[in-house]
C-alpha cells in the first residue's frame, strides 16, 4: 500500500498557519465586538439613538416644545403655597369654593382635565406663558384675569349664579387661580408653542358634521357615563361624577365648548377618558354637532333678539341660534341655579 | 483493492458526490456583532438584576416602615382619609358633602365627632344654612382608636376651635357606647342623643328596606338543592374574603348584571356561571338588592405588599403620563361607586381586584363598556395592580344607601324650554 503510507504531505504544513489565523481571528473578533459596543454604548448615552414617537416628530415639525408641570407634592410652603393650594381647590371644585359665581353643575378641571395638567385639553401651564393675548372672541388683547372672568361668564355660568355674574376683576379668586397656573408653569418658556397646548387642530371632513349621526356615535360611545339624556351622573351623595354636557347644569351658549369645533377636538384627544383616537374624527365631529345642538343656558351677551346675538357674537361655526327639529336655538334653559 | 489505480475510474459523481463549501472563517464583521451584542445582552442583565435587587430592598424597607404608617399624624390621616369627600380645605362640595370648617358638628362636645367617625351618617343633615342628604361611611373597621383619636384631634382643633386632644382611650368608651348601632340616622338623631345643641335638624323619614323575596333569602342563606348558598362564599353579610369578593355595597344593578353575564358566559368563572345558570332574572335582582344594601363593615386589608403612596396616586389623580384616569374620576370620588354601572370598590378585597386587573389586562374579563377596564388595565404594571389594590382596601366601605340614590329632579332634558 504505497499509497496509504507516507502520509499528505500538505496535512502538517496546513495545520501550523490555521492555529495562527484562529488565534488572529479570535483577537480581532473580541477586540472588533468590544469596539462596537462601547460605540454603540457612547451613542446611546449621548442620545444619539433613542425612541422617537410620532407625536414628536409632529411637535418637532411644528417646533412645539415639550413640557411637564411640577407634580402636586412639589407645591411649596409659605404663602405662595397657600394661594396655590387655594387656587387647585378653586379649579377642582369650583361650586363649591367660588360658589358665589357658578351658575351649573360644572367645575373648571372638567373640560381642563387632571386638574389643568392635561396635554390637549387646555393645560393650565401653556395657557399662562401664552397670555396676554389678542382675542378675536371679543377683538381685545386679554389678560389672563380677563380671560378666566369670560370663564365664570360662559362656561361655568356665572348669570345663574348667586352673584349673578363673574368674580369683579381684581377679586381673590382670579389671584389664587393665577398663582396655581404660575406654578403649573414653573420653567416653561414664555411664549413659545408648547406640545400639548390647547386644543388639538381637528381636520374638516368631507361629510360634514351631523347631530343624527352624533345622536348614535353618542348612544354608543358616551352615554354609559355622561347618562342616555346627557345630564351625567352623581353619587350616593349628589356629587356630580359625570358631568351634565346639556341643559341647565352645563355651559351656556357663549362658552368655547359650545363651538362644534372645540367640542371636537377635545372629544378626540380625550374621551372617553383615557382613551385618545378612539373616535374617529368623523365621529368626534358627529357627536360633537350632537352634543352642541342642545339646548344650554343662553348665551349672557344678548341684550336683542337672537338673531342679532347671532350675527354680532357667532361666527356660523355653532348651531346658535339655529332651528333644529323646530325649536331655535339659544333660547336658554330655565335658571336653576347652582346644583343643590 | 490489489488493482492498481490506474485506470481509476472517474467516480460516478451523481451517487458520491456531496455538495461542500470550502472552508472559510466566518466574516469578522458577524463576529464583532455577535460579541458586541453579548456584552450588551450582559450589561442589560445585570443592570436589570440591580434594579431588580433596589426593588427588593425597597419593598422590604417599605415594609419594615408599615408600622410607621400606624404613627400617621391626624393631619395625614385627615388627607388621606377625609379629603376626597370633604377637601383639603375642609369646604366639603356644595350641595353634595358637608363643610368641617366652622360646622357646629365639628365644634360641638368631643364625643360627637368620634361617633360620627365610629358609625358613619345616612340621613339628611343641616350643616349652617344647608342640609345635605349624608351618605358617609363608618371608619370603625378601618382605623384604629389610637388613628380616630388623632385624626378627630386634628379636625377639633384645625376647624372646631376645640384647645383639647383627645385620646385613645375616650375613643375606645365611645366605640362601646353604641356598639352594633348602625350609621346615624342623620342630623336629627345626633343633635338628640348626643348634643341637643345641634338642633333643628331636618327629621329622618327613613326610606324602606328592599323587599327581598323570601324563597331568595332561603337561596341566599341556605342554598336550593344542588345549588350553594351565596353566603357559603360570600358570606350572609357579603363581606367576602381574599379573591371572593366583597358584595356589601355594590350597586344592586352591577351585582345583578355581573349574574347575567356569567349565565350568558359574557364573564368567565366556572363556579360562578355554574350558579348563575340556575337562577332567574327576578333572583338575580332580588339577590343583588339584598347585597347592596348592606353596611357590612371592612374586612378588606392590603395583603399584597403595593406601595399604598402610589396605590392613592392612582386612585385620585390616575398616572398621565401612562394614559391612566384616576380610579375615581369614574367609581365615584371615594370609590363608592355610580349606580348601577361603576361598582363600588372601597373596600374590596386586595386579592380580588388585582385578580380581576389582572384578567381585564390579560383579556379574560371582557364585560366593561367601552373595553373601559380592559384599556385601563393594559397600561397598569404589576407592581400598579398590587399598589392600587392595596390602596382600596384600606378605604372604610361604602355607606350602603337605605334608598335609591337621590334622583336629580331638577336636572330633565329641556329639549324646548324657553325662559
Amino acid at each position: 500500500m504505497p499509497d496509504q503510507s507516507p502520509p499528505p504531505p500538505a496535512e502538517p504544513t496546513d495545520a501550523q498557519p490555521r492555529q495562527g489565523n484562529a488565534a488572529r481571528t479570535a483577537i480581532l473578533a473580541v477586540g472588533g465586538g468590544a469596539v462596537l459596543f462601547v460605540l454603540g454604548a457612547i451613542a446611546f448615552d449621548t442620545g444619539l439613538i433613542h425612541h422617537e414617537d410620532k407625536a414628536d416628530k409632529q411637535a418637532a415639525k411644528t417646533g412645539a416644545v415639550s413640557f411637564q408641570p411640577p407634580p402636586m407634592s412639589a407645591i411649596p410652603d409659605g404663602p405662595e403655597g397657600e394661594s396655590i393650594r387655594r387656587g387647585m381647590a378653586i379649579f377642582t371644585n369650583t361650586g363649591t369654593n367660588a360658589k358665589q359665581f357658578v351658575g351649573n353643575g360644572l367645575s373648571c378641571q372638567n373640560c381642563h382635565l387632571d386638574a389643568g395638567r392635561k396635554p390637549d385639553s387646555a393645560p393650565m401651564w401653556a395657557a399662562w406663558v401664552t397670555y396676554p393675548l389678542y382675542r378675536s372672541k371679543n377683538k381685545q388683547i386679554n389678560t389672563m384675569e380677563a380671560r378666566i372672568k369670560g370663564c365664570f361668564t360662559y362656561s361655568m355660568n356665572a348669570q345663574d349664579s348667586p352673584a349673578g355674574k363673574a368674580p369683579p376683576l381684581g377679586d381673590q379668586i382670579y389671584t389664587d387661580l393665577q398663582t396655581y397656573f404660575h406654578w403649573l408653569a414653573k420653567g416653561a418658556p414664555t411664549d413659545t408653542k408648547l406640545k400639548g397646548a390647547g386644543f388639538i387642530k381637528l381636520k374638516e371632513t368631507k361629510l360634514g358634521y351631523d347631530p343624527g349621526r352624533g345622536a348614535q356615535v353618542f348612544q354608543q360611545n358616551c352615554a354609559s357615563c355622561h347618562g342616555a339624556d346627557g345630564q351625567g351622573q352623581r353619587d350616593i351623595n349628589g356629587r356630580v361624577v359625570f358631568p351634565p354636557l346639556w341643559g341647565p347644569h352645563s355651559y351656556n351658549w357663549g362658552a368655547g365648548m359650545a363651538s362644534v369645533k372645540n367640542a371636537a377636538a377635545f372629544v378626540k384627544k380625550n374621551m372617553p377618558l383615557g382613551q385618545p383616537d378612539r373616535l374617529t374624527d368623523q365621529q368626534a365631529w358627529d357627536v360633537a354637532a350632537f352634543i352642541d345642538s342642545q339646548e344650554r343656558p343662553k348665551d349672557p351677551r344678548q341684550t336683542g333678539t337672537i338673531a342679532e346675538t347671532a350675527k354680532k357674537n357667532h361666527g356660523g361655526k355653532d348651531y346658535y341660534g339655529k332651528t333644529v327639529n323646530g325649536h331655535v336655538l339659544g333660547t336658554g334653559t330655565p335658571n336653576s341655579g347652582p346644583l343643590s | 483493492m490489489s488493482e492498481t489505480p490506474a485506470p481509476r475510474q472517474p467516480q460516478p459523481p451523481a451517487e458520491s458526490f456531496e455538495p461542500y463549501e470550502e472552508h472559510r472563517g466566518i466574516p469578522l464583521p458577524v463576529y464583532w456583532i455577535a460579541i458586541a451584542l453579548a456584552l450588551w445582552g450582559a450589561v442589560m442583565l445585570y443592570h436589570n438584576a440591580k434594579s431588580v435587587s433596589i426593588g427588593h430592598a425597597q419593598r422590604s424597607a417599605m415594609a419594615s416602615e408599615l408600622p410607621k404608617a400606624a404613627n400617621m399624624s391626624g393631619a395625614d390621616i385627615f388627607v388621606a382619609r377625609c379629603s376626597t369627600c370633604h377637601q383639603d380645605n375642609a369646604s366639603g362640595v356644595a350641595g353634595a358633602v358637608p363643610p368641617l370648617d366652622g360646622s357646629p358638628f365639628v365644634a360641638a362636645r368631643p364625643d360627637v365627632v368620634a361617633q360620627i367617625l365610629l358609625h358613619g351618617i345616612n340621613g339628611p343633615i343641616r350643616v349652617g344654612d344647608r342640609s345635605f342628604d349624608g351618605h358617609m361611611p363608618d371608619f370603625a373597621s378601618v382605623l384604629s382608636d389610637n388613628e380616630i383619636a388623632r385624626v378627630a384631634s386634628y379636625v377639633r382643633k384645625r376647624w372646631g376651635g376645640a384647645k383639647q386632644d383627645i385620646d385613645a382611650g375616650f375613643v375606645e368608651a365611645q366605640r362601646a357606647r353604641f356598639a352594633g348601632k348602625g350609621a346615624w340616622q342623620g342630623g336629627a338623631e345626633i343633635a338628640a342623643t348626643l348634643d341637643p345643641g345641634l338642633a333643628p335638624q331636618p327629621a329622618y323619614t327613613g326610606s324602606p328596606l328592599p323587599t327581598i323575596q323570601p324563597a331568595t333569602l332561603t337561596l341566599i342563606q341556605n342554598g336550593r338543592g344542588d345549588l350553594w348558598s351565596c353566603a357559603a362564599c360570600h358570606g350572609a353579610q357579603g363581606d367576602g374574603h381574599d379573591d371572593v369578593p366583597r358584595l356589601a355595597g355594590l350597586p344592586d344593578g352591577y351585582i345583578a348584571r355581573q349574574l347575567a353575564d356569567f349565565a350568558a358566559g359574557e364573564r368567565d368563572d366556572d363556579t360562578m356561571t355554574m350558579v348563575a345558570k340556575q337562577l332567574s332574572p327576578a333572583e338575580m335582582a332580588d339577590i343583588g338588592r339584598y347585597y347592596g344594601s348592606l353596611p357590612t363593615p371592612s374586612n378588606a386589608r392590603p395583603v399584597l405588599g403595593g406601595d399604598l403612596a402610589r396605590g392613592e396616586q392612582l386612585a385620585l389623580e390616575g398616572d398621565w403620563n401612562k394614559g391612566v384616569p384616576a380610579c375615581f374620576s369614574c367609581h365615584g370620588p371615594s370609590g363608592f361607586g355610580v349606580a348601577p354601572g361603576f361598582p363600588s370598590i372601597a373596600a374590596q378585597h386586595a386579592p380580588y381586584v388585582a385578580r380581576q386587573l389582572d384578567a381585564w389586562k390579560g383579556g379574560t374579563r371582557t364585560n366593561s363598556p367601552l373595553s373601559m377596564m380592559q384599556k385601563i388595565a393594559a397600561k397598569l404594571s404589576d407592581g400598579d395592580i398590587r399598589a392600587v389594590a392595596d390602596y382600596l382596601a384600606t378605604l372604610p366601605p361604602v355607606p350602603a344607601p337605605r334608598a335609591r340614590p337621590k334622583e336629580p329632579d331638577d336636572a330633565r332634558p329641556v329639549a324646548a324650554t324657553t325662559r
